[in-house]
């Protein structure tokens, strides 16, 4: 181990990260909104410790709790809403009622961010939009993520998911075979990078905020995100007056990296200068490597046996790797990039951890996502000061609740009706 | 236009970006990322806020620079620089020399994030390393961008990055891409890359989202710190539900090509002119899109009547014929309207019936929408001309994103930021280039 290595090793340590302070500790984020591009957004910004109280309809609450991969439920969660929703207080309150609006208003005061992905205009029209909410609270910070943007041609009502980006962007007609239809890709891409643009302005906007006090109001269309990301496409267009063709899995601009069937899987090899190229070439036995000499390289080797061949000759190569490779690989579990949390309600569940691993102020999973209206007792009665009675009346008129008795909704069986573990401090543990 | 739209509109038109303040100014970013996009795109979007971004580029220019799919260049430069070389000064200067080296270190030393792409033990060993420039600069962020990431058993590996290898590790074309049916795969039934670079945008924008929580946390502290992206991770971060179903059930997630295992329909189908999108995977929305095929008896076939029923890999099948019946014979357009034509009049669960022309990139540039959004600029530039580039994505009441600049030559900004950033005179610079350290 080189001496940077050493230090690097000791400065990450996942043993001394519970001790270290987070960088977004008295940032308060204010939830209102469903599926993943917004529920994501806030989620980035808690696992660095932004305080995010998620908001959702009593009963059923945010409709992702019930996409459910070939209909599993896990302790009566859907392990497809776990990942964009940790380190959250979930209450559950009806907006739509004056009651529930006053409600979402009074935590709006207290809040620094509100991010929502409901249609353009919806929470302007429910008197909880960015222009009703900063008039008591005018430093604050309003991300207002939709499919085609807050304004604009495209924007009137019209819905959006994530493969609807992927779609409009063009992104999709650039991924694929020659030859064969286009390919959406298999993960809500357009949600999750949406989530992340969406949170760097978020950061962007608390940085200015810092400054001058003033927050403002941050209008992201999902399908805008992915059009800033396909890098030369449109300039190709413009110049060319051509399309960008579908590549299948070479990267033309570095031929002949790309993806290769070999004899355990598939194996990403690339070469992305001369000294690359030269060194594969070498070890393919050719003058000039092609793609068809890498893959009958290939062909009859392992995925880590073409993976040692580059590291001795010069080349770069790594495994295509899957969820199951992921799942067991001790290097991303060193990193906590498998996070291997011990929740106070679900017990032992491991998840992704943050991406950007900081020195000094490391994100963390604290908790997982719970049932609707799991912290209610928290935010009302300690944020908002409401008594117990005044929150019963609340409850009873349905203007607060909590969960549906349906898997998805409800907590784990013999789980006591609310946070039974109260006492227990959610925290992190290895 | 609603009263909302009309203000929001007004609030954030990207048009009147430049008569308001940035988000980040006085923010100063040195970047070094030779041959590498990954981390320009950290470099970009910060400068898109306001950071002033310096690049540094060996005396013969960026290796990025020669990137060029199908060979073109304009005045010498690949197209993949130039669609992100925004906002940026140009300087030159050689890390091979001592006194490269020791302006590197002056100039980070006045820096309040570094970016570098080239390894924590290349820097180390040059004397660069984030222990040698924060003992300098103790408030100083240092964005480290890598394939394994900087520590963990594999942060040894001998890689040199690239999209590809942040993709491959990443997961993403694991679950792309048609499956194999019925013995052997043909070519196409692989996994698929995305055809962009996207695994080398996740990286650069997770390595600018931790820069700005780095800073956040600098600005109640004073101190700086490493952040560490790993590109293998950073799209990773996107692939759904991969590690809590491997952990809750033991299953991970597969190449489904048109169909999806948790919600459908959620496909692109094949229409008169292309393909389109269509998505109605609740009950309520099912229904609707139903009555819009002219079948509603559907909604209640056994095969369809649920959300688990309708996620069984035999029944999307059926499904998807069903569907491409009705789209065969109308453009995306037409789906388009007659969708829009029926959601409009339902509200709540029902009226999730999205859908959207799975467009060509020329088809994307001809919808007035973009233009209007401000999504695409036509930047002018004194070596390129005008470049067609994609806007910053985000519309901003108070600090909005903007392109201030275009790509330049390899040292273009060398006699400014030499001569005001670190106070040499002409003499100085010109002899520094006489001896090929800038």
């Amino acid at each position: 181990m080189t001496g940077s290595q050493g230090f690097f090793e000791r400065a990450f340590s996942l043993a001394s990260l519970p001790s270290k302070p987070e960088a977004l500790r008295g940032i308060r984020v204010l939830e209102l909104a469903t599926r993943i591009f917004g529920p994501a957004t806030a989620d980035y910004l808690g696992e660095f410790g932004a305080e995010v109280i998620k908001v959702e309809l009593p009963g059923t609450g945010d409709l992702m709790r019930y996409v459910a991969p070939e209909g599993f439920y896990w302790q009566e969660i859907s392990p497809a809403f776990l990942p964009q929703n940790r380190n959250k207080l979930h209450v559950g309150v009806d907006v739509r009622l004056p009651e529930g609006r006053d409600l979402f208003t009074r935590i709006a005061e207290k809040s620094d961010v509100v991010v929502e992905n409901l249609r353009a205009g919806t929470m302007d029209r429910w008197g909880i939009g960015y222009r009703q909410l900063t008039e008591n609270n005018p430093g604050l910070v309003y991300a207002a993520n939709s499919g085609f943007g807050q304004w604009g041609p495209y924007a009137k009502g019209r819905a959006s998911y994530d493969a609807t980006a992927q779609a409009v962007s063009g992104m999709s007609a650039i991924t694929g075979f020659p030859g064969h239809p286009p390919v959406r890709v298999g993960l809500w891409i357009g949600d999750f990078t949406g989530s992340l643009f969406s949170a760097i302005a978020i950061l962007a906007a608390l940085a200015a905020r810092r400054r001058t006090g003033e927050g403002q109001l941050i209008d992201l269309a999902q399908a805008e995100a992915l059009i800033r990301a396909l890098d030369w496409t449109w300039l190709y267009a413009d110049i060319t007056g051509r399309d960008r063709e579908r590549a299948g899995n070479r990267d033309v601009t570095f031929p002949p990296s790309g993806i290769y069937r070999c004899a355990d899987g598939f194996v990403a090899v690339s070469a992305r200068d001369e000294a690359e190229r030269a060194a594969l070439a070498n070890t393919l036995g050719v003058s000039t490597a092609t793609a068809e000499a890498v893959a009958s390289f290939a062909a009859p080797r392992t995925r880590a046996e073409i993976v040692r061949a580059g590291e001795e000759a010069g080349f770069s190569a790594a495994p295509v790797q899957g969820g199951r490779d992921q799942y067991h690989n001790p290097h991303l579990r060193a990193r906590g990039t498998v996070w291997e949390l011990d929740d106070p309600l679900y017990g032992r569940i491991d998840e992704f951890g943050p991406v950007p691993k900081l020195s000094e102020s490391p994100g963390r999973i604290k908790w997982t996502a719970k049932p609707v209206g799991y912290h209610n007792e928290e935010v009302f009665g300690g944020l908002l000061g409401l008594s117990g009675e005044e929150r019963e009346e609340l409850e009873r008129k349905k203007v607060i609740g909590q969960w549906a008795d349906v898997p998805g909704s409800r907590p784990p069986r013999g789980a006591a009706a609310g946070p039974a573990d109260r006492g227990k401090k959610e925290g992190t543990s290895r | 236009m609603s009263g909302f739209e009309e203000w929001a509109k007004e609030a954030t038109y990207p048009k009147n970006a430049e008569e308001k303040p940035e988000a980040l100014p006085g923010v100063r970013l040195l970047e070094l990322s030779p041959g590498h996009f990954g981390g320009m795109v950290a470099a970009s979007v910060l400068g898109e806020f306001g950071a002033e971004v310096i690049k540094v580029e060996p005396p013969g220019g960026d290796p990025a620079r020669s990137f060029a799919p199908e060979g073109i260049t304009i005045a010498g430069t690949g197209l993949p620089f130039l669609s992100e070389a925004r906002n940026r000064k140009f300087v030159t200067l050689s890390l091979e020399t001592e006194e490269g080296r020791g302006i590197f270190r002056r100039l980070a030393a006045t820096s309040d994030v570094v970016v570098e792409t080239v390894g924590c033990t290349r820097m180390d060993s040059l004397g660069l390393g984030y222990e040698a420039l924060s003992r300098e600069n103790k408030a100083l962020v240092y964005l480290t961008l890598s394939t394994y990431g900087a520590f963990g058993p594999d942060a040894g590996r001998r890689v040199t990055d690239s999209d590809i290898l942040c993709q491959a590790l990443s997961g993403v074309p694991y679950v792309t891409g048609d499956p194999e049916e019925n013995g052997p795969g043909r070519d196409y039934q692989v996994p698929t890359r995305t055809g962009n670079w996207h695994g080398w945008f996740a990286q650069g924008l997770w390595g600018a989202f931790g820069v700005l929580v780095a800073l956040a946390h600098r600005a109640a502290t004073g101190k700086g710190q490493v952040v560490d992206v790993a590109g293998a991770e950073a799209m990773m971060k996107f692939v759904d539900y991969n590690i809590t179903w491997m952990h809750t059930a033991g299953r991970e997630r597969q190449r489904t090509g048109r169909f999806d295992p948790a919600v459908f329909p959620y496909t692109y189908i094949r229409c008169k002119d292309g393909y389109t999108f269509i998505a109605a995977y609740n009950n309520e929305a099912f229904e609707s899109l139903m009555h819009i095929i002219g079948r509603p008896e559907l909604a209640n076939d056994p095969r369809f009547c649920t959300g688990p029923d309708r996620t069984r890999i035999e029944n999307e099948k059926d499904l998807h014929a069903i569907l491409e019946e009705w789209s065969g014979s109308r453009t995306a357009e037409e789906i388009l309207r007659e969708i829009e034509e029926y959601t409009s009049k339902k509200s709540g669960h029902g009226a999730a019936v999205v859908t959207g022309r799975v467009n060509r990139p020329l088809e994307t540039l001809s919808e007035e929408n973009w233009w209007e959004r401000g999504c695409f600029s036509r930047v002018a530039g004194t070596v390129y001309g005008g470049l067609l580039l994609a806007a910053p994505p985000w519309k901003m009441s108070g600090t909005p994103p903007r392109i201030r600049s275009v790509c330049r030559k390899p040292g273009a900004d060398n006699d400014e930021v030499y001569s005001t950033r670190l106070g040499m005179t002409g003499e100085e610079i010109i002899s520094l280039h006489a001896r090929g350290v800038l």
